[in-house]
């Protein structure tokens, strides 16, 4: 159960940006999932190269956060921003997310190696009782983190001016500009939080997993899935979607084989969807 | 009303959504301070184009926009909002997932808190129902009440200039005379008004001038009055006109 909590809340936390991102702009972008591996291999070259292990290593964490968000900058600032004011099609601008995906996938196969590696400063925990539960310590900071972030981000989207611009945008951009909105800046905080928030999922599933060139394209479909079953293009629906998920896939290995968790977690979207098929938390509107 | 300061001129406005195609071929346009100015015409004449093109929210191909004599052509909404203009599109006019509080709120995005709460009281003022209703989600609000809503969150940054594209679509007779009272009412406080509406003798009645648009340029203008009985623009929007009565 803890498990399924731990890795509902990582999935949470790398899907937030990915509907962030589809709120504001309306892209679906496909290398949202290699900005969360870009996260976890700038966090274990830290670690690894730098130095930042031990009791350094959440200093490796937050520079690992703060590339993301650099990395969305630079991709807003210098890919999606000028391609969205080319006028550019969400398909098109799709595809050309697919193309980066795979561009960044080898710059990492390359830079990284194909070899999977674990954080050093994890790699061996024994186990700490809390009441009933015994985890890894690794895996409270893991919970703790994660959780937080969520709270923080949900408190920055209800109850800041920035956050409730970025719902404002999501909802309607050309409404959002004629109000005053800033809405160019505004998809430019959107896409730095979404990259930051990716870029610290990756660096949390790394340390539960192994970090290697793949785990963005190995995460991707989960991450499709959490955001799809929460309702496109809300954050809270991310969340919910995530939670969903991973609960639903770490859950079901007591029943049936590990091989066949991620079936279940999305055997559980289709199903739901087919129930409520804008999603958990997807808003149905009063028309006229 | 030559004495009077022009607060809101376009000259020779060429604007369209597709490219090489022209919805307005040479519009000119003057609101002078305190004016309410209705815009009519047929169906695809331009009007909302006209307002959406002076409030930068279609490129302008040709031709300027000024606002109290500084150049403001094809500028950014979010600018001229800064510099006193206020919107309210014809429809999607509100943010449907954001409360009404919230809504009020974007409206005055420039502004500090503490001035956002003055306003906010000021508007809920002079439309007590938003008031009631803070905390309920936009979205949830009937074609009128989102109307009401939508001059709202435009009025917060209380623009001199006011820009209301067809405020009257899709209503009920009963709401849609409600909302001329409102548009009236907020002209009497001092804000200049441009109202584009396909409901031509009610906003011709309470308009102190109008402009009738043909096929994206000037047809006729004159005192609201006078283009009720003109027998041209009688004879060009028979149909609406005699519907509308």
């Amino acid at each position: 159960m803890v498990s399924g909590l731990k890795v509902g809340l990582l999935v949470a936390l790398a899907s937030i940006g990915l509907s962030l991102i589809f709120g504001v702009t309306g892209l679906v972008n496909f290398a949202h999932s290699e900005m969360v591996a870009f996260g976890a291999v700038i966090a274990l070259l830290l670690e690894s190269t730098v130095g930042l292990n031990g009791a350094l290593f959440p200093l490796a964490v937050v520079l690992a956060v703060l590339a993301g968000g650099g990395l969305g900058f630079g991709l807003e600032r210098g890919i999606f921003g000028p391609l969205r004011r080319r006028k550019m099609t969400n398909i098109s601008l799709m595809v050309v997310s697919i193309g980066l995906a795979f561009l960044m996938r080898y710059l990492i196969l390359i830079y990284h190696g194909a070899e999977p590696e674990t954080f050093e400063s994890f790699r061996i925990q024994s186990g700490v009782s809390l009441g009933p539960i015994e985890l890894p310590a690794k895996d409270y900071f893991i919970i703790g983190i994660a959780f937080t972030t969520l709270l923080m981000v949900g408190l920055l989207l209800q109850r800041t001016k920035l956050g409730t611009s970025m719902r404002a945008v999501s909802d309607n951009p050309a409404l959002a500009e004629s109000s005053g909105i800033d809405v160019n800046r505004t998809i430019m905080w959107v896409w730095i939080l979404g990259s930051a928030l990716a870029s610290l999922g990756g660096t949390m599933i790394g340390l539960t997993q192994v970090v290697e060139w793949q785990m963005g394209e190995k995460i991707l479909l989960l991450i499709f899935a959490a955001v799809t079953l929460g309702g496109l293009g809300t954050a809270f629906g991310a969340m919910v979607g995530g939670l969903a998920i991973g609960f639903a896939s770490e859950t079901s290995t007591f029943w049936l084989d590990n091989d066949l968790k991620f079936l279940i977690a999305l055997a559980v979207m289709i199903v739901i969807l087919l129930v409520r098929p804008r999603g958990i938390l997807g808003v149905r509107e009063r028309l006229g | 009303m030559s004495s009077r300061r022009v607060v809101l001129e376009s000259k020779d406005l060429v604007a369209g959504y597709l490219p090489g195609v022209d919805i307005l071929t040479g519009c000119n346009f003057k609101l002078y301070q305190g004016e309410l100015v209705g815009i009519i015409g047929p169906n695809g004449a331009g009007k909302s184009t006209l307002v959406k093109s002076m409030f930068g929210l279609v490129e302008v191909r040709s031709g300027v926009v000024q606002l109290l004599n500084e150049e403001i052509t094809n500028l950014a909404a979010h600018e001229l909002v800064r510099k006193g203009v206020g919107y309210v599109p014809q429809t999607e006019n509100v943010f449907p997932s954001l409360t009404i509080a919230e809504n009020l709120q974007m409206g005055a995005y420039q502004l500090k808190p503490n001035e956002v709460q003055e306003r906010m009281k000021n508007i809920t003022d002079l439309f007590p129902k938003l008031g009631q209703r803070l905390k309920q989600r936009a979205g949830l609000l009937s074609g009128g009440e989102r109307q009401m809503l939508a001059m709202g969150r435009a009025l917060m940054m209380e623009p001199s200039v006011l820009l209301l594209d067809e405020p009257s679509a899709g209503l009920s007779p009963a709401l849609q005379v409600d909302v001329f009272e409102n548009v009236t009412a907020i002209n009497k406080t001092g804000v200049s008004i441009v109202m584009v509406e396909q409901n031509a003798t009610r906003c011709l009645k309470i308009s102190d001038r109008g402009y009738v648009l043909d096929q994206g340029k000037n047809a006729y203008d004159g005192t609201g009055e006078g283009l009720l009985h003109d027998p041209n623009v009688i004879k060009l929007y028979l149909g609406t006109m005699a519907e509308s009565r």
